[in-house]
């Protein structure tokens, strides 16, 4: 046993429970501080945890938990987001009237479900870390518990997401049935005979569902738009980094870790899903108004490029997959981050509350073009190089597989659509008339700080992405890809 | 007669599926909350049946993992449905349409 593995998971729990119990001593109005206290602490777990804390890989619990490769670039993601999302919420202060410090326990006591997450490796713990991460963000999407639309996300992620778990709960019943254990290294070893077992295949079919509802994958996407809109930013913000690369590092643990052989004869339906995912997020996002809510399309439509690079199943589309969440990450913080800002100058979130941002404050409108051309994919922003990996890694998958080239024009068609739908948002901010009588709008340093870092991201990995790329590609390199592949395709197309 | 694996399986799908025909017709948030209920313990009695004729103690202690989540995720999801009552005086799905295009 080899308990030392967890220290990182550890720290950020005790952090949390600190921070609860410090809120009982600390006069109201230094609880800002406490944010910037628990962000730099955070700070100093992430440095830690890169090399001093666990210098070791290995896997603990009787292989439950496993520190690899992959572990180790999804834990200094999660970290990262936690810092900043806590940075985010410092800012967005004056719309939680009560209880910030408890809005920090919560987020760090999410992060520690994503970080056990991240290291997962058998059935029953990838459920209890998840559900640790869903019932965390129950409180949070309905924080503002005197706004009706923040209580109806909450209450609306709480009924599908406990639908979620419920499918995935009795995925998990039969999967274990029907192999007799939980263990994804153990499922790997006997996935010969599971193949052809209809029962495990039912229940690795649920688990995937409840997978599906992480990462808002058509057709477990309807709790994304109403839940973006409705919950404060900090939360969205999170909810739309770390809960969707939470459900990505499973999928990918799961269908390459422990059943790469059936997912080889799944390619089809994952291809279908991610075709659909993007489609709709696109076309969807086209008449939104209210920019939270296109945020919400957007993110709908980033889960199918996403499943593109799982959909290819080769090693250069998981590597796609964790550079593009990368970039992902740096892309929709600086938006997230903009907003805080905004939060307590605009009381709403309709994109015609953006209006004239261009001449109220400079520096906003930048970062908050920066991060919407950076989605749009445009270079030389991360966002771009991102896209082009994924559509590289489909590409190579093609010339096994022609249906790919039908994948590859999809994509193709949904950038083209989020053209639009981001520079609409640049075209109010620059084009649109400021409503009279606003004054400019002051960014506090911690803010401007937490911008910097995230513009610095997007536009530093966009134009050197070697270093990215290289983590990324060691961190998949555990994973396993069936190599004949082909044939199977070729059947299930006919 | 006695009772096989097959009699165990079948009643918990019914369960599920009783369940989930719960949560997808009712319009009461209380209503839908308790078919969630119903489908997370088909699970656990599917878990508990597998695990007496497999001679595997492992899934019993899984289930303990399912009852304390379902457990934490009633004690929330109660106390925001109650939340959202008193804001709004009623807790049918169809007065939920604050959040619409």
């Amino acid at each position: 046993m080899n308990h030392s593995l967890i220290t990182t998971e550890i720290l950020v729990i005790l952090l949390g429970l600190g921070v609860l119990l410090a809120d009982l001593w600390i006069r109201p109005e230094s609880r800002p501080a406490l944010g910037w206290l628990a962000a730099s602490l955070l700070g100093c777990i992430l440095a830690l945890s890169l090399g001093a804390l666990t210098p070791h890989d290995g896997s603990a619990f009787g292989g439950m938990y496993v520190l690899d490769g992959l572990a180790r670039y999804f834990k200094g993601f999660f970290l990262l987001a936690g810092i900043l999302v806590i940075l985010m919420t410092v800012e967005f202060r004056h719309r939680l009237p009560v209880g910030l410090s408890e809005f920090f326990a919560l987020t760090l006591f999410a992060l520690a479900g994503m970080l056990f997450a991240a290291s997962a490796n058998d059935f029953i713990l990838m459920f209890v870390s998840l559900e640790l991460i869903t019932v965390t963000f129950f409180v949070l999407n309905s924080f503002q518990r005197a706004r009706l639309p923040s209580l109806e996300a909450g209450v609306k992620y709480l009924i599908l997401g406990g639908v979620a778990s419920a499918f995935m709960i009795f995925g998990i019943a039969l999967i274990f049935g029907s192999a007799n254990t939980t263990n994804f290294s153990l499922v790997a070893a006997q996935q010969a005979q599971l193949a052809a077992n209809p029962v495990f295949l039912t229940g690795l079919m649920l688990v995937l569902v409840g997978l599906g509802f992480k990462i808002a994958a058509f057709p477990f996407h309807l709790w994304a738009p109403d839940v973006y809109q409705g919950s404060p930013a900090p939360a969205t913000a999170f909810l739309s980094v770390g809960s969707k690369a939470a459900g990505f590092v499973l999928l990918l643990r799961v269908l390459f870790g422990a059943v790469p052989q059936i997912t080889s004869q799944w390619q089809v339906l994952l291809m279908v899903t991610a075709a659909i995912t993007i489609l709709y997020g696109s076309l969807c996002a086209l008449p939104q108004r209210n920019f939270k809510r296109l945020l919400g399309y957007s993110s709908i439509a980033n889960a199918g490029y996403l499943l593109l690079g799982v959909a290819a199943e080769s090693r250069t589309g998981s590597s796609a997959v964790l550079y593009y969440l990368g970039g992902y990450f740096f892309t929709v913080l600086a938006i997230f981050t903009v907003l805080c800002s905004l939060s307590s100058t605009i009381d709403n979130d309709e994109i015609s509350a953006l209006n004239g941002l261009g001449r109220r404050s400079p520096f906003l409108a930048a970062a908050l073009s920066i991060g919407l051309v950076s989605l749009a994919g445009i270079p030389p922003m991360v966002g771009f190089f991102g896209k082009f990996q994924l559509l590289a890694a489909v590409l190579e998958a093609a010339r096994l597989a022609p249906a790919f080239y039908v994948l590859l024009g999809v994509a193709v068609v949904g950038v083209v659509l989020s053209l639009y739908y981001y520079f609409n948002v640049i075209r109010a901010m620059y084009w649109g008339d400021a409503p009279a009588g606003v004054s400019l709008i002051e960014v506090s340093a911690p803010a401007r700080i937490a911008l910097l870092v995230c513009l610095a991201g997007v536009l530093y990995l966009g134009i050197a992405p070697g270093g990215l790329l290289r983590l990324a590609d060691g961190a998949v390199a555990g994973l396993k890809f069936s190599p004949a592949h082909a044939p199977s395709v070729v059947t299930a197309a006919h | 007669m006695h009772a096989g694996l097959n009699h165990y399986l079948t009643v918990s799908v019914l369960l599920f599926c009783l369940g989930f025909l719960g949560v997808i017709t009712r319009r009461n948030l209380v209503v839908i909350y308790m078919g969630l209920e119903l489908m997370l313990n088909a699970a656990n009695l599917a878990l508990v049946a597998f695990s007496r004729f497999n001679a595997n103690l492992n899934g019993q202690v899984m289930v303990f993992f399912t009852i304390t989540v379902a457990a934490a995720e009633v004690a929330v999801g109660l106390a925001l449905i109650v939340a959202l009552y008193r804001k709004r005086g009623t807790a049918h799905v169809e007065d939920l349409a604050t959040l619409k295009l």
